[in-house]
């Protein structure tokens, strides 16, 4: 806009300062005179004197170059007060000044030319006095400090603690880190990208089952906390307490092991149930479908589902490709196999979820072997894992890992092929668990034929102990058969061995007997048994009584064939030799006692035998009435015949 | 009965052809001294199988024999048999040189036979012409993972008392102990090479097990 105005009216513009001079006076006739502008060198001057020498020393430094400059051109000036010494002209103080730092300067500069020499001044430290400390005053001074930092740190825990404890009150769900932290104590976790995973599987102990146990771990939703039920303890992880329980973290196990599975293991024998072992390792019924369910019962059942289906789907496969002479059977959740003619093994899976309405199968009878098999299979699937783990250590310690003892000796001790493959054989589950429940079996058998004998037998007394100590393939009984108030005089011992599928009888005279699985075959042993016991028995009470042994046959030829065993008699004769008692026993018909006397009673001599000693060759075999004979048993009974023949003379 | 027959060397070949002997060993090797072995000994405890059984300990003697034939370089042989088990087999052992093979490889790799024989295999050895180099005694612990095997040990020189006692009078040749990660494995299996340094790794700062090149090792002085 000026521009134009410009161009329109072209103006000159001048600019100047305006008079700044300062009026010095006015003279009458209006002419006002000025007081002369200073000059370049007074201006200089000027400023030269609001210099402050005792002031920071670059100031100086830079100011001394330009004075020193102008000081050789001003001359005159006018006077202007000095510091402390009154001086002709302002420079005069500077002067002064610059020149005694100009000696200064030079003095040092010459001092430390010299002492870089090192010949006539050396620099060297001051000695300082010691500064005298008083420790204990150092002490007080920072046991204080220490007090205040120490105050500082407190009230800021003590906050942080209230306020803890302010939000575990206020909460009564625990924290879920806490929970996490009991979570990690029991299982296995880990964290992958943004979820936790867990691993219940039995993998890490020796499993080579291939489904996964793997469960993930969440944070549960805030909810209210219901009332009335008291809020838990914070932390808890027992779960005996009210399933109502809420905590801070959900677990979720996959569909597939949900609820509570058990394997149930039955003995039938032809439709009759003879004895059952249910196993239930929780200890409680059907699954609880309570959502709120600990996450530590959940996880168990779990594992547990987990646990019996892999034993399951095992027996299963060894079932179906074993050869067994009556062919094992799976059908749907059951294995069924023959133990012994006519007794067959039901091993079931039941898996309830809970969801839907399974009818109960009708509650098992327990018998008094109620978790063994059950605790079996559990074992050996447990011993299958432990084996795919504890693999042998070399020793040496330079060879391969992996091959067992025996596998290792094979070389140098030349074992040929034929033990090799014995080596590689190995027992199947479902083998072992049906050598188990046959050897149950013939112990049940063996036990009820010794029970029956025992009671049907009174006159010699049938003790049986069997050993406490025992494998699940095999027992011992050791059996005692002797006469009461007869103990000592003689007793027979025999030992059974009992087996999965037959019975070994080790007998004192060293005679071993196989017996198979048959229970008749045992009775019938005892039997034979106790009946040559009383022949025995009867030679060691004559010897108590004085009496003589003849003869004795524990297999006599004589007399009607015995459809059991064979008979047994013994002849005894009196100490003087008047009478003669002879015993026959058999198991079928019992026993035959029967007397002579020495000089016959009837002896007449006629035509054919004249003289009297023909009477003492004995006359006939007399029986004796046994039933009615005196005494509680048959060696009493034998007691008091003996002693009443016995005549002194 | 109605199986074909087959003959010993039928099944040898058919087990070399379908490559399950184990004859080349992939080895890792480092030292710790006696000050620290406790602490390695406590980490390999938790990092390997079996935390509930202890570890395994072992004393073998071992000796070395050579056979000098038509070839320049004498055949070296190693029979190794355990002190504390008297009734397993003695181990006769070939180790050969380790692959030169290229600087990635983590782990040594060497082939190595062993075969398991009676207590005769000395006198057999010394029958064929060899002549024994030197013996020593190791003594230490065994661990497992998965397939590798850990051993860490001390070396004893053989006292002179050779009665079959010499453990009175030994005496070890370094105040350290020997940590060796090895596997036994058939030949191109070379995956286990890089869980076995992996598994090194775990291992680093207590102990640091590296190749060791045996060729630098016989130059020094």
């Amino acid at each position: 806009m000026s521009n134009l105005l410009n161009m329109a009216y072209s103006v000159n513009i001048s600019v100047e300062a305006p008079i700044e001079n300062q009026i010095q006076e006015i003279t009458y006739d209006g002419q006002e005179i000025y007081q002369t502008p200073l000059s370049m060198s007074e201006s200089l001057a000027k400023l030269a004197q609001k210099i402050d020498f005792s002031k920071a020393s670059t100031e100086e430094i830079v100011k001394e170059g330009a004075d020193q400059q102008d000081k050789n051109d001003e001359d005159s000036a006018t006077k202007e007060s000095a510091t402390f010494q009154s001086s002709l002209w302002p420079w005069d103080s500077v002067r002064n000044k610059l020149r005694n730092a100009l000696t200064e300067v030079c003095v040092l500069a010459d001092v430390l030319a010299i002492a870089k020499e090192k010949r006539y001044i050396v620099l060297d430290h001051v000695p300082q006095d010691a500064l005298e400390t008083k420790p204990m005053v150092q002490v007080y001074a920072r046991k204080k400090a220490l007090a205040g930092a120490a105050s500082v740190l407190l009230a800021g825990a003590e906050r942080l603690r209230a306020s803890q404890n302010e939000l575990a009150r206020n909460r009564t769900t625990p924290d879920f880190h806490i929970e996490l932290l009991r979570l990690r104590q029991n299982w296995r976790l880990k964290k992958v990208s943004n979820s936790i995973i867990g691993d219940l599987s039995y993998r890490t102990a020796g499993s080579k089952y291939a489904q996964t146990g793997m469960f993930e771990v969440t944070k549960a939703e805030e909810e209210p906390q219901a009332t009335g039920s008291p809020p838990p303890s914070p932390g808890a992880g027992a779960a005996a307490g009210p399933p109502k329980s809420s905590s801070a973290l959900r677990v979720t196990v996959p569909s597939e092991l949900q609820g509570v599975a058990y394997i149930e293991v039955l003995c039938q024998k032809d439709q009759e149930d003879l004895c059952s072992a249910t196993i239930n390792l929780l200890g409680s019924g059907p699954a609880s479908t309570n959502p709120d369910v600990h996450w530590q019962q959940k996880l168990e059942a779990a594992q547990n589902v987990l646990f019996c289906k892999e034993l399951f789907n095992q027996l299963a496969k060894e079932a179906v490709q074993l050869q067994a002479p009556i062919p094992h059977m799976v059908v749907g959740n059951q294995i069924m196999a023959t133990v012994l003619p006519g007794i067959q093994l039901i091993i079931g899976l039941y898996h309830s979820t809970g969801n839907d309405k399974k009818p109960n199968p009708t509650p098992p009878q327990k018998s008094e072997h109620d978790h063994v098999l059950e605790h079996s299979l559990h074992q050996l699937l447990r011993e299958v894992h432990h084996k795919n783990t504890h693999h042998p250590f070399p020793h040496p310690s330079s060879g391969p890992v992996g091959p067992s003892k025996k596998r290792c000796l094979a070389g140098p001790m030349a074992a040929d092929r034929y033990e090799l493959l014995e080596m590689t054989k190995s027992q199947t589950l479902l083998e072992q668990i049906i050598q188990q429940a046959q050897h149950f079996f013939m112990r049940l058998r063996t036990e009820y034929v010794l029970d029956t004998i025992a009671k049907e037998v009174k006159d010699p007394l049938i003790v049986s102990h069997w050993n406490a100590l025992n494998s699940p393939t095999q027992s011992c009984v050791k059996i005692n058969i002797m006469t009461h108030g007869y103990d000592s005089v003689y007793r027979t011992s025999l030992v059974v061995h009992v087996g999965e599928k037959s019975l070994k009888c080790v007998c004192r005279d060293g005679r071993v007997m196989h017996m198979s699985y048959e229970p008749q075959e045992l009775r019938d042993l005892i039997f034979c048994q106790i009946y040559q016991h009383q022949i025995t028995a009867v030679q060691g009470l004559a010897k108590c009584m004085g009496w003589q042994f003849l003869a004795n046959s524990t297999h006599l030829g004589l007399g009607a064939v015995e459809p059991l065993g064979n008979a047994s008699s013994c002849i005894l004769a009196s100490p003087i030799g008047d009478r003669i008692i002879a015993v026959r026993c058999e198991p079928q018909t019992g026993v035959q006692v029967a007397i002579a006397q020495s000089p016959r009673k009837d002896f007449f001599p006629g035509q054919l035998v004249k003289e009297r000693k023909w009477e003492n060759l004995g006359g006939s075999f007399k029986e004796v009435r046994w039933d009615k004979m005196e005494g509680k048993n048959f060696l009493n009974k034998m007691e008091l015949l003996m002693s009443s023949l016995t005549s002194s003379q | 009965m109605s199986q074909p027959v087959t003959t010993a060397m039928d099944s040898l070949t058919a087990a070399l052809k379908s490559n399950i002997i184990p004859n080349q060993e992939y080895l890792l090797q480092g030292s710790v001294l006696d000050s620290a072995v406790e602490v390695l000994l406590h980490r390999l405890r938790g990092l390997c199988d079996n935390v509930d059984s202890g570890p395994e300990t072992f004393h073998d003697h071992e000796m070395c024999f050579s056979i000098r034939g038509t070839n320049l370089q004498p055949l070296l042989l190693r029979v190794r048999r355990a002190l504390d088990y008297q009734d397993m087999p003695w181990q006769l052992r070939y180790i050969g040189q380790p692959e030169i093979g290229d600087k990635n490889r983590p782990t040594i790799v060497r082939s190595s036979i062993d075969i398991g024989t009676s207590s005769t295999v000395v006198e057999f050895l010394t029958e064929l012409g060899c002549r024994m180099d030197f013996e020593y005694i190791v003594r230490g612990y065994m661990f497992r993972k998965g397939r590798m095997k850990i051993t860490v040990s001390k070396i004893f020189k053989v006292g002179q008392v050779a009665q079959g006692k010499p453990a009175e009078s030994m005496e070890p040749m370094s105040q350290s102990y020997l940590v060796e990660l090895s596997v036994l494995a058939p030949s191109g299996q070379d995956a286990i090479a890089e869980d076995m340094r992996s598994f090194a790794e775990q291992l680093r700062p207590l102990v640091q097990l590296e190749k060791v090149d045996y060729k630098r090792l016989q130059h020094m002085p």
